[in-house]
């Protein structure tokens, strides 16, 4: 057997775990104790109030930042701590809260970089172009394409994304995550400000991405009917730690979760 | 070893690190509370030294417009009248323009700034080396002399008292009343201070002001060392390494940063300048603010950078 | 009318990524080359050559590579004045030591160097960004300008302090030194700078100036997604050094013949190259030719209007001149800080609706 087969049978079909994990910041505790599985091939979602931690989760998952405590195991390789470009070459893309895309560059250019882990020729062939360089650039530039096509941005091709309206951008830096062809995508509020339709199509294009390639999403989001409707599996976080843990259906029951929503007072 | 050559050396040192700080400080004023790298900051030195030499010499404009010269009192505080009018121009001109421009562009900015004052400075006042005599103490300090054996001189202690004053009055100033506030405010987010209702352009005024008063000190306390030349502008860049040890918003660090490259400087030049030819001024406190920077890139005193994503 | 696009289409995206996608351009590129290669030398004398071609192909190839580094990739750097000395010294060395070693290999060696140099004292940016960074760059303008005068190796053991090249041929034909024909001196600084435009111009194109523009415009995500900084940043020095140490060896070697440190490679030439691309457009390759142009025929416009024409004298003249610069950079900044490339672009674009209005 190959060692990614090994390790995926290792698994029992568990994509990422991650265990009794803290981060702090000085003073401030962001993560406590956090401990949740998320399966191959699901969408799970994290949610919570506002400073619950959650975009801190996903910053720990793909490693920005580094937890003081507990393990985090992807595709059955448990580790301390991950590195943010070893994450990104084992397969883990994701979105921001606050868009990060390269605003001096085009939509293509843009969805482009999400494919540079996988362009292999070096700075001479680059600076020849003509050959090997240009080859592979083509068959990039035949991928980007498709994402495109997909998520329906063609007409946006070369405009610099930092003309582009909110919501465009945000579909184009999910392009950018797709075109990693990513095992796990993590969207950090992939629906933030936007309309009913725009939602509708972001929920589709999650659903779809899903549904297509197989890729576990992990996504955190404030809309809960949103949540409640795509997800499989559902994480709630509150103060740092976690309060919830289960289907839409169970969660929504869950008193600890509709108290921390409605504000009960904590002592 | 010598010891009291080394204290001399050290002394020195501090000395000369009291002067890099007064430029620094400048620096550090207008980059708490705009944001910007004020590249023009050795500049605006030397342009203050310019107006006060014309202000006291006898073919200066003033005299051949008005007919006499002033008296040293009244000289200074016209020339600090001129480095606000400057300071006015340059927000009216420059800076209104460039709000909320990214920090590489205002940096830029402003070394076109330092360019046109130095140019506008030679047309009017000449590039020739000026003595500046204001009646500050010349000569070694008898006393230590006598007393110590050390040979420091009295302008440099006064020097180093000035720098003193001037440290406490600005940190008191950014600390304890409203338009200090005010300019950290604008310092952390031009649009946030702008929507609260800080009033951005007088602010600018108001600091480059202050920026352009500091300036004029250092030029005096340069100026008299070593006459107003253009090598005056040059200690800006002095300052860089200076703002690097001592972090780029701390006044306290504009100092500590000044007393430690003067004396690094001094101490390198002394003991390790034989061995390679001497002349390491020149880039020895660059390559030690740069040894600084790969430890501790937000240098002593400055604010630890925290990456948000 | 003239610049439209109707009827060009692209049917793959070798023809959408061309250089120039439009036609006109195309054309436009070809007839400014001939002109440049086979018009320009029937009318060229020396003091054309020296005070206006060579000057203004050199600082072209300099401007090329400080924009990598700071256009492209977004590192500060102040440094281009001593990056150009050690281009100038590697060739001296070069020359002096192997003096039967082919001109276009001197250059290219010492554009080779001087690119080791540039990642030497392009680590520290793996720590530091920004202004610092700008200073980690002194440092190395300054030490290196303090190297080459007090290191008596680097200029050969010569009292003078100066370095000087001696004659070479390339292909028969005499290209440095005294009594170089200006056409010949031309037409060399030409084929290598429009290879390396070429070059530059591949290489941002790709995968290599997607990262440099990642890590230009956030550096962070450009992490997360996967792209290495040590490598691009690295090798955005490395290759912007290249091209700065090219310029350098052409500006002793083939332009000046002579040259001291502190002179020739001071503080104020990395200056001078900074504003070339200010004024030319950050992140952009033609804007590198417009920038230089720009700041070499303003100099001597206004020494002809003023010397001559209004019989200033030399050294108000110059100091007018220093005026101007800064004020230009200032103009610049706040009206177009892309530049004149930009200024270029919008004139395109509005060519394109020429004669209607929109």
């Amino acid at each position: 057997m190959s060692e990614s087969a090994r390790n995926l049978a290792k698994t029992n079909g568990v994509m990422l775990s991650v265990e009794q994990i803290s981060l702090s910041f000085g003073g401030v505790q962001a993560l406590k104790d956090v401990s949740f599985e998320i399966r191959e091939g699901e969408i799970g979602a994290i949610i919570g109030p506002n400073g619950a931690g959650k975009s801190s989760m996903l910053n720990v998952i793909n490693g920005f930042y580094h937890p003081q405590k507990g393990l985090i195991t992807y595709r059955g390789v448990a580790r301390k701590q991950m590195r943010p470009h070893e994450a990104a070459r084992q397969g883990i893309a994701r979105t921001f809260q606050n868009i990060a895309l390269f605003k001096g560059m085009s939509t293509l250019d843009n969805i482009m970089t999400g494919r540079n882990t996988m362009m292999r020729r070096g700075l001479l062939w680059q600076a020849l172009r003509a050959g090997p360089a240009l080859k592979e650039e083509l068959a990039h530039r035949e991928k980007v394409e498709q994402v495109i096509d997909f998520l329906e941005i063609q007409h946006i091709r070369k405009t610099p994304v930092g003309r582009l309206p909110y919501g465009l951008q945000k579909r184009v830096e999910l392009g950018r995550a797709l075109a990693a062809e990513p095992t796990m995508l993590l969207l950090d509020e992939p629906m933030a400000g936007m309309n009913v339709e725009e939602k509708e199509d972001m929920s589709r294009f999650i659903l779809d991405v899903n549904q297509e390639f197989g890729t576990t999403i992990v996504l955190i989001e404030h809309d809960m009917g949103v949540v409640m409707d795509i997800s499989d599996h559902v994480v709630v976080l509150d103060y740092g730690r976690k309060i919830g843990d289960g289907t839409p259906a169970e969660v929504r029951g869950n008193r600890d979760v509709i108290d921390a929503y409605l504000g009960v007072s904590h002592d | 070893m010598d010891l009291l050559f080394l204290t001399e050396v050290v002394l020195s040192g501090l000395m000369t690190g009291v002067m890099y700080s007064l430029v620094a400080l400048g620096f550090v004023l207008i980059f708490k509370a705009s944001g910007i790298f004020n590249f023009a900051q050795g500049v605006l030195a030397l342009f203050a030294a310019l107006a006060l030499y014309d202000f006291l010499a006898p073919e200066g404009w003033f005299n051949q417009l008005f007919g006499f010269t002033l008296p040293v009192p009244l000289a200074i505080i016209a020339t600090a009248g001129v480095m606000v009018v400057v300071a006015w121009l340059i927000e009216r001109l420059v800076l209104r323009h460039l709000v909320n421009q990214e920090g590489i562009i205002l940096f830029m900015a402003t070394i076109g700034l330092a360019y046109v004052l130095e140019g506008t400075g030679d047309l009017l006042f000449g590039s020739d080396v000026k003595p500046l005599d204001i009646g500050l103490p010349r000569g070694a300090s008898d006393q230590l002399l006598d007393q110590y054996g050390l040979y420091i001189e009295k302008l440099e202690i006064v020097a180093a008292v000035t720098a003193a004053l001037l440290v406490t009055v600005l940190a008191i100033f950014f600390q304890k009343t409203r338009i200090g506030r005010a300019l950290r405010a604008v310092a952390d987010d031009h649009q946030a201070a702008l929507s609260v209702g800080i009033s951005l352009r007088t602010i600018w005024v108001i600091v480059w002001a202050v920026a352009g008063i500091v300036a004029l000190v250092a030029g005096i306390m340069w100026g008299s060392k070593s006459g107003v030349q253009f090598s005056l502008s040059l200690i800006a860049l002095k300052a860089l390494p200076v703002l690097i040890l001592g972090g780029f918003t701390s006044v306290p660090g504009a100092i500590v940063g000044g007393l430690i490259i003067g004396v690094g400087e001094k101490l390198a030049e002394i003991y390790i300048g034989p061995f390679v030819g001497g002349a390491i001024e020149n880039w020895f406190a660059y390559m030690l603010a740069l040894a600084f920077l790969l430890f501790r890139p937000q240098g002593l005193f400055g604010e630890k950078i925290i990456e948000r994503v | 009318m003239l610049y439209r696009e109707t009827g060009q289409f692209k049917s793959s995206y070798t023809a959408d990524q061309a250089i120039f996608p439009i036609a006109q351009d195309r054309w436009g590129l070809l007839a400014t080359l001939a002109i440049a290669v086979f018009v320009v030398p029937l009318v060229i004398d020396d003091y054309l050559v020296n005070a206006v071609l060579l000057p203004f192909l050199i600082f072209s190839l300099a401007a090329l590579g400080l924009n990598i580094l700071t256009g492209y990739c977004g590192q500060l750097s102040l440094g281009t004045g001593a990056f150009m000395a050690v281009g100038a010294y590697a060739t001296y060395k070069l020359v002096t030591a192997f003096p039967d070693l082919n001109l276009i290999i001197v250059v290219l060696l010492s554009g080779a160097v001087t690119a080791a140099v540039g990642v030497l004292f392009g680590l520290p940016s793996l720590r530091i960004k920004g202004f610092y960074l700008a200073v980690a760059t002194l440092a190395a303008q300054f030490f290196l300008i303090w190297l080459f005068y007090k290191v008596p190796w680097f200029n050969n053991y010569n009292m003078t302090g100066q370095i000087t090249m001696p004659t070479e041929y390339l292909f028969g034909i005499q290209v440095t030194g005294p009594g170089a024909a200006p056409t010949a001196r031309y037409l060399f600084c030409l084929g290598i700078v429009v290879v390396f435009a070429l070059v530059a111009k591949n290489i941002v194109r790709g995968r290599v100036g997607r990262e440099w523009m990642a890590i230009r415009d956030m550096d962070i995500a450009a992490e997360i997604i996967g792209i290495k900084p040590l490598q691009a940043k690295l090798s955005a020095f490395a290759v912007s050094s290249f091209y700065v140490g090219m310029a350098g060896s052409l500006y002793f070697g083939v332009w000046l013949g002579a040259a001291e440190p502190g002179e020739a490679f001071g503080i104020d030439r990395s200056f001078l190259v900074l504003f070339m691309i200010i004024i030319g457009g950050l992140g952009s390759i033609v804007g590198n030719f417009f920038g230089a142009a720009f700041l070499i025929l303003l100099p001597l416009l206004l020494k002809n209007l003023m010397v001559d024409g209004l019989a200033m004298e030399v050294v108000t003249a110059k100091h007018i001149e220093i005026v101007a610069m800064g004020t230009l950079i200032i103009f610049f900044l706040i009206v177009e800080p892309h530049g004149l490339a930009r200024l270029w672009q919008i004139t395109k674009e509005k060519l394109r609706l020429w004669p209607f209005p929109h």
